[in-house]
């Protein structure tokens, strides 16, 4: 029954930055944190990453909940089946969302027992006040999980900030409709503002929230310049440190220490390359991991790619930002700090808009591809398509399908498993894909 | 000059085939994988060598193949069956651009180009669209694997199957049957229902004929029509269709010895005895 524990904790995967090597006790630490926050009485929210209130919430100062990264986390240690399980005798269908499933079986059980489940790992999942979720193109159980999640905790409450960008269209300018979604997402926010106040009983303290919001933009800037230095030759970091450099961009943002982090980050990459020093001794494949989110109890298969000289120095999933000075528009000027993260969101998701409608047949998450693909000097693209996450890996294939129509062929690997969901992996035949992946790129390179 | 012989030794999950060539195939074996088989490759190899009439010793090199590869330990190198059937097939067949193979459990495409493999797909994770399909099914029709395909040639009005699920399939057939359908209408609806798996899978890598079929799944003259029907044109079935992965392992083996030669460097190769494999024990 779900109360056996049978977790099978991988050894540590090899990093190659320092940087990377730290965020697993931050995590832990980060994690530690919040189920102390409760036993402190400190309001404790139930928070999603891309929601655009990292700022609203710590001027608040109310603590996230991660819900995804502990599910993430429980994936890593590959200790996430009992929860799924747990879900599942509840009635939930597997095919859901498995940070999801993850999250409520932790729930169901927590809630059951008055107290963390046994052994939860890293302490477990801190019981909130409240929950944020929010809807968006980005995925369906933003604002589906944590309805859910009532049935456990009906004095919870959940808030639910709807948070729309304009579609992209080849044929329209997104400029015609953007002042109409921001003005959405503004009122969105204060509505967010007011349901914190009203749970917090305290008062927002809008000038702090406005350092805050500098500070967001001081660091989705810096972290794009961090990231850009990894064009370099040989790669200085990859995509298997990258899933770990993106804790601070996702779950620390407004935060001094997601600053401190990317500005320590951005140094070792700069020492790295000016000594020439590369991610692997024998880079012989530069890769792009070009869409779907890893299995985070298999990240070290990444460093099975670094074993047959094949290196990812850039990657679509987990790069949430792009720097701020480059869109179209001087975010600077715009003071209100809720209109300003308005702002940021629209021109976040539609950044890719402009490229997109220069080549026809074309598309902004294809248009980012090829950008990647030139500016990295990529030989092949690696896609990961999660069973359990829709939202984000339906369209995979088309857009690997729409780069070669509208780019060039080059060499595609689908790799097909879990976010969390280990049953769903083989090692063998993922190694056997990897294998035969990188024949194909060498045939390629030799033609 | 000491005349050069080449192996390929190809393990799959249900065949074992091993060829021995020098220009071209003077020795061949295929034999069952089977649960204690699968470390006895050099039980074939000898049966091979004894078929070509050589010692061990006068082969030039060894290239193991297939999912078992790494269970072949006098193999002298391990390559992938990608790179392996796409050599096989061009060797045989240098117009056919895609080849769809489908081995026992589990089934692929691969494109080619200039005779090498460019790009692949893989279908490793459900029965359906491989031979097991076919196999599992046989077993509940109480039909023999190898009567199928011309039992399915006759059939009238083609039964279709729903399920893709090998264990609901073979329910399902069952239950077509005692609806009183007719046994080559249920034979050639699962010859059906398997090419549909199979052509939607290789959709992704956008097939370019020529098109090839190769693994035991080429045998199947039923399947190959399925195929073809879904395709819309003919495909080439190699002469021996399940020897493509050990023929491109033998010629691998070639071309690294040639490139060696022509650039003076030494080989390592491993040592010239058939012993078991010790990865089960």
């Amino acid at each position: 029954m779900t109360e056996e524990k049978k977790p099978e904790e991988r050894k540590k995967r090899r990093t190659a930055t320092e940087a990377a090597s730290k965020i697993g006790p931050m995590v832990k630490a980060a994690i530690g944190g919040t189920v102390q926050a409760r036993e402190e009485g400190k309001p404790l929210a139930y928070s999603f990453i891309c929601c655009c209130y990292d700022e609203i919430i710590r001027a608040m100062d109310v603590i996230p909940v991660w819900t995804e990264n502990y599910a993430g986390v429980c994936g890593a240690k590959r200790d996430a089946q009992r929860f799924l399980e747990r879900a599942e005798a509840e009635n939930f269908s597997r095919s859901l969302c498995t940070y999801a499933l993850c999250g409520l079986g932790f729930d169901a059980w927590r809630e059951e027992l008055g107290e963390m489940p046994p052994e939860s790992p890293w302490g477990g999942q801190a019981r909130p006040d409240m929950m944020l979720g929010s809807g968006q193109m980005l995925c369906d159980p933003r604002n589906k999980w944590y309805q859910a999640a009532q049935q456990y905790m009906p004095d919870v409450p959940v808030y639910d900030v709807g948070l729309p960008w304009p579609p992209y269209e080849d044929d329209y300018d997104y400029r015609e409709v953007q002042d109409y979604y921001v003005k959405y997402i503004v009122a969105e926010l204060k509505g967010l503002v007011q349901f914190l106040e009203k749970h917090t009983g305290r008062k927002m303290d809008w000038d702090h929230l406005s350092e805050l919001v500098d500070l967001t933009d001081r660091t989705w800037n810096l972290i794009w310049e961090t990231y850009e230095l990894r064009r370099a030759v040989p790669s200085v970091m990859g995509t298997g440190d990258a899933m770990n450099t993106m804790v601070p961009m996702v779950f620390m943002m407004a935060t001094q220490e997601a600053y401190d982090f990317y500005q320590e980050l951005n140094d070792e990459l700069k020492h790295k390359i000016a000594n020439k020093e590369g991610e692997i001794p024998d880079e012989k494949y530069r890769l792009i991991w070009g869409g779907g989110l890893p299995s985070w109890f298999a990240l070290s298969d990444f460093n099975y790619f670094n074993s047959k000289g094949a290196v990812f120095p850039v990657e679509v999933t987990y790069r949430m930002i792009e720097a701020t000075y480059n869109f179209d528009m001087d975010l600077s000027k715009v003071s209100d700090p809720l209109e300003h993260i308005a702002w940021r969101w629209v021109k976040f998701w539609t950044y890719w808009y402009d490229r997109a409608r220069q080549r026809p047949g074309s598309h902004p998450d294809v248009e980012r591809l090829i950008k990647y693909i030139e500016d990295y000097k990529i030989d092949g693209i690696v896609m990961h398509e999660a069973f359990s996450c829709r939202s984000w890996h339906v369209g995979l294939i088309w857009q690997l399908n729409m780069l070669k129509k509208v780019y060039k062929d080059i060499p595609s690997l689908i790799l097909e498993s879990d976010i969390v969901d280990i049953s769903s992996y083989n090692e063998a035949d993922t190694k056997a894909r990897i294998d035969a992946f990188i024949d194909t790129l060498e045939a390629v390179k030799s033609r | 000059m000491r005349k050069q012989y080449f192996a390929g030794v190809d393990i799959g999950s249900t065949m074992t085939k091993v060829v021995i060539m020098d220009q071209e195939v003077i020795a061949s074996v295929i034999g069952a994988t089977g649960p204690e088989h699968r470390k006895l490759a050099n039980r074939v190899m000898e049966e091979a060598l004894a078929k070509a009439g050589l010692p061990f010793d006068d082969i030039t090199y060894v290239v193991a193949t297939g999912y078992g590869r790494i269970n072949v330990p006098f193999a002298d190198k391990q390559i992938t069956e990608i790179s392996c059937h796409a050599k096989g097939v061009a060797y045989f067949l240098p117009e056919v651009r895609t080849v769809v193979d489908i081995g026992g459990q589990d089934s692929k495409g691969i494109k080619l180009k200039d005779g090498r493999a460019v790009d692949f797909v893989m279908n490793d994770k459900c029965a359906a669209g491989t031979g097991r399909f076919l196999e599992v099914t046989a077993e509940g029709l109480g039909v023999k694997l190898e009567d199928m395909g011309k039992l399915s040639l006759t059939a009238k009005n083609a039964v279709r199957i729903a399920n893709t699920c090998t264990v609901f399939a073979t329910q399902e057939v069952v239950s077509k049957l005692a609806e009183g359908a007719a046994l080559a209408d249920v034979i050639a609806g699962l010859h059906e229902a398997i090419a549909a798996r199979i052509y939607s899978m290789v959709g992704r890598l956008k097939v370019e004929r020529e098109v090839a079929l190769t693994g035991g799944g080429a045998k199947n003259i039923g399947l190959v029509r399925a195929l073809e029907a879904k395709l819309g044109y003919k495909v080439l079935v190699p002469p021996e269709p399940l020897l493509t992965g050990a023929i491109g392992a033998a010629l691998m083996g070639r071309d690294i010895v040639k490139e060696a030669e022509e650039k003076g460097t030494t080989l390592v190769r491993a040592e010239r005895r058939l012993t078991e494999a010790t990865f089960f024990t």
